[in-house]
């Protein structure tokens, strides 16, 4: 007879445990309870008022018209690059992709600006062509949109592209299958999930931005910018809770619809990657496609290039350094580096914070582990002006209110979904055993951590830090709100100087952040495929 | 009484289960000092949640585990003189091959030196000289299992549990690895468990062998006993025929010939 002796486990309480409990706690104060009291500061006068002003209806429509022209187009755009980059023999694969990244690394305030280079009272186009296109207004909205949002939809396209099953493709082909009708029968339905994520992703993206219509929306004020301008420069509270309310509302069904949409990017296993078919006529128009696309994403980066190294842009083209020089004598060197700053302090505590959530939901169980992923893929659906308003509202008489932390903290949230799922993403993908072989061992789990886990995820490491980093450095959304007086980040000098009309010293600082983000990912770059060959 | 001293380990009353469901159920038996025991079931039947009741990686519901008659059922996994292998080796990637062995020396309080000198000769013991200063990825699959044996086997455990180790080997070095593994138990006096799905293993190579369904032993005994007297349908049909139906088709040809 076996005796049956109830066992009873201490219940320890674990430093896993804790450690969740505080994330939860920070997620609770850093996004969740800030986000409520933006939304009670909305009264029923407040609503009615705001609602009810001559500016608003319009404003509604205008956001949604352009956005939804803008989000149409981009992805159209990119779908038809993304198919020309994974489905055609052409070569140079590494040149586009790069060249259609670079728009990312801008501000979109920047594309807005170099539209205005361009196609502006002052523009390339309208002064030395006598082309007047009316650049202000609608149409400026949506092409500045499509610029910068375009890069976006192409990543999450060309990405679900790689990873679609090579041996589907060739069963139809030998079937007889034409190409287009395999694109549409089988391709097209594979990629619907993400199709549909990239389509709320970039709507959300553009309706919330503010800076390419404040700067080419002329007349036409979309919701973002009339946001802006109520709690921004007027600093009317509580008319900007209520839009920000309603700029939320996108976000959240965006972040309801890849929750329910849970399989898109990480593609798992591909058996076998499809082979592009040969074809003179698709790898010509392919090049074609990706050539006029470089040109058009770039082209407002060309032209602030032009603006920065020109006398005067664009009636006098003989080289000068004298705009970079007027733009450091107006404080642009001291902005930039308060940027480096601001930039270096949230891309290390974004990236500490996002280590530590990852590590906890990718690698243990539980409740809290659930709440943590949640809130951590939560962040991503609050746009930075909804975030930068609900900051002011909950931490107006806390000491961190006007500090550099406040904005560092503000980033790191703001940012923090994507380094997030890299990271998750990784992690679930280090051997599950390894804490149980320490514990086995007699090696605490900490030194796992850092003996054993850090040092396969580094490059996830750093790709993290670079992408916080980088969208700091850019960011003119919640900082907009935040930034003390001093120190200011440079981004904000953009809209600054072009409302003065020092547009050479706009088009310096964009030129700034340009490189900047553009050495720190090259550098990234570089370690990676060093370590590569190793 | 001299029975019970014989026993290494002894397993009372162990229950476990996931949400309402009992995946162990009050499973109670004894392992011997110096015996080669295989637990062998199909796949979901909770073999791997047994081995991770024994070394303590988690708590059962009810039931003891007892070491040489001590209770050990709250012990840490590190405090249990038992190893553990896991059937995807779990190796420390960014470490040699010696570091992989040496590692968990050094939190042991074991000099320097005595370590090193250690993780030498279990290097050598598991075959792996040559490539002690290799990277786990530079290794083939029966290689890596080797290393991930020397690590378990450098800190001197008396029990070593192996999870399905041979399951991602191809058959050639899976053969090979039987015999190392039972030359290496011999060597160390290792008392082990070994947990595998596959009949013929377990057959090859046990002292004793335990057949589970779903959380229950169904006959805990010799391949010999077992073969003569089967304990019930499950082992006949799940076990024995499926072993008559391999015998079998290679007869055929063999006889042929
Ligand atoms: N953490 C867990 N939560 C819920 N169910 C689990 C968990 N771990 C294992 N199980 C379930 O317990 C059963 C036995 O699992 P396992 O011990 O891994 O089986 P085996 O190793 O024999 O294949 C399976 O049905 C499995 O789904
Ligand atoms: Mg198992």
């Amino acid at each position: 007879m076996t005796m049956l002796k109830t066992m009873k486990m201490k219940k320890r309480v674990s430093a896993n445990g804790i450690i969740q409990a505080c994330m939860v706690l920070f997620f609770l104060f850093c996004v969740i309870l800030p986000i409520v009291s933006m939304l009670c500061r909305i009264t029923p006068d407040g609503l009615r008022e705001m609602t009810q002003s001559p500016q608003f209806l319009p404003a509604v429509r205008n956001s949604l018209t352009t956005a939804l022209t803008a989000t149409v187009i981009s992805m159209l755009l990119a779908l038809a690059a993304a198919w020309c980059m994974e489905r055609t023999r052409i070569r140079g694969r590494a040149v586009f992709g790069m060249l259609f990244v670079i728009p990312m690394l801008i501000p979109s305030i920047s594309h807005a600006f170099g539209l205005v280079a361009l196609f502006g009272n002052n523009g390339l186009f309208t002064k030395l062509l006598g082309w007047d296109v009316g650049i202000y207004g609608f149409w400026g909205i949506v092409v500045g949109s499509v610029m910068y949002s375009f890069p976006v939809a192409f990543l999450m396209l060309s990405g679900i592209l790689q990873y679609e099953d090579g041996m589907t493709d060739q069963a139809a082909r030998v079937l007889g299958i034409p190409r287009f009708r395999r694109f549409l029968g089988i391709t097209l339905p594979y990629m619907k999930k993400t199709l549909i994520s990239a389509f709320f992703a970039v709507f959300t993206m553009i309706v919330t931005d503010y800076g390419v219509p404040l700067m080419v929306g002329g007349k036409q004020i979309t919701l973002s910018v009339l946001m802006y301008q109520r709690a921004v420069a007027l600093i009317d509270y509580d008319s900007g809770s209520v839009i920000g309310a309603c700029l939320l509302i996108p976000a959240v069904i965006a972040f309801l619809v890849d929750l329910c949409n849970p399989e898109h990017g990480q593609g798992g296993y591909v058996s076998e990657p499809v082979v592009p078919e040969k074809s003179r006529l698709s790898t010509v128009l392919s090049y074609l496609w990706c050539t006029l696309l470089s040109l058009l994403v770039l082209a407002p980066i060309f032209a602030f290039c032009m603006m920065v190294f020109q006398t005067k842009y664009p009636v006098d083209s003989t080289f000068t350094f004298e705009h970079i020089e007027k733009t450091f004598h107006r404080g642009a060197d001291e902005y930039l580096l308060n940027s480096l700053l601001y930039a270096l302090l949230a891309a290390l505590f974004g990236t500490l914070l996002a280590f530590v959530c990852s590590y906890l939901t990718a690698r243990s169980k539980g409740v809290l582990g659930k709440c943590v992923h949640l809130f951590s893929i939560t962040s991503m659906a609050i746009p930075g002006i909804v975030l930068g308003l609900s900051y002011v509202i909950f931490f107006h008489s806390t000491p961190i209110y006007g500090t550099v932390l406040i904005v560092a903290l503000a980033n790191s949230v703001h940012f923090f979904a994507s380094p997030y799922l890299m990271m998750y993403n990784t992690l679930q993908k280090v051997n599950p055993n390894l804490e149980a072989v320490g514990q086995s061992l007699g090696v605490g789990r900490f030194r796992i951590v850092r003996d054993v886990i850090l040092p396969k995820v580094r490059y996830t490491l750093l790709e993290m830090f670079v992408y916080f980093f980088v969208n700091s450095m850019m960011t003119i959304s919640a900082v907009s709100f935040l930034a003390p007086p001093s120190p200011k980040p440079v981004a904000l000098m953009i809209n600054q100087f072009e409302a003065q009309l020092l547009m050479e010293s706009a088009a310096v600082v964009s030129l700034l952040i340009l490189l900047i983000n553009l050495l720190l990912k090259l550098a990234a770059s570089l370690l990676r495929r060093n370590a590569g060959k190793e | 009484m001299d029975l019970q001293l014989n026993r290494k380990l002894e397993i009372r009353g162990i229950c476990k289960s996931y949400r309402n469901h009992a995946i162990l159920k009050n499973m109670s038996f004894a392992v011997e000092n110096g015996e080669f025991l295989s637990i062998l079931g199909p796949s979901g039947c909770g073999k791997t949640t047994l081995l991770r009741i024994l070394i303590g990686l988690l708590p059962p519901d009810a039931g003891s585990i007892l070491k040489d008659g001590c209770d050990i059922t709250g012990a840490k996994p590190s405090n249990r003189g038992m190893g553990i292998v896991f059937q995807n080796y779990a190796l420390f990637e960014h470490m040699t091959v010696l570091r992989n062995v040496e590692y968990a020396l050094k939190f042991q309080k074991i000099p320097k030196k005595e370590a090193r000198e250690r993780a030498e000769h279990m290097v050598e013991a598991v075959g792996l000289k040559e490539h002690a200063s290799k990277m786990p990825r530079n290794l083939s699959g029966g290689q890596q299992q080797r290393v991930a044996i020397a690590r378990t086997l450098a800190l001197k455990p008396d029990i070593v549990l192996l999870d399905e180790p041979m399951s991602a080997l191809d058959v050639a070095t899976r053969l090979s690895m039987r015999a190392e593994l039972k030359a290496l138990q011999s060597q160390f006096g290792t008392t082990m468990i070994y947990v595998t799905h596959d009949q013929e293993e377990a057959f090859a190579l046990s002292d004793r062998i335990m057949i589970l369904n779903s959380g229950e032993i169904s006959q805990l005994d010799t391949p010999e006993n077992i073969v003569r007297h089967p304990a019930n349908a499950y082992v006949q049909t799940f076990v024995l025929d499926n072993l008559q139906a391999k015998v079998d088709s290679l007869a055929r040809f063999i006889g042929g010939k």
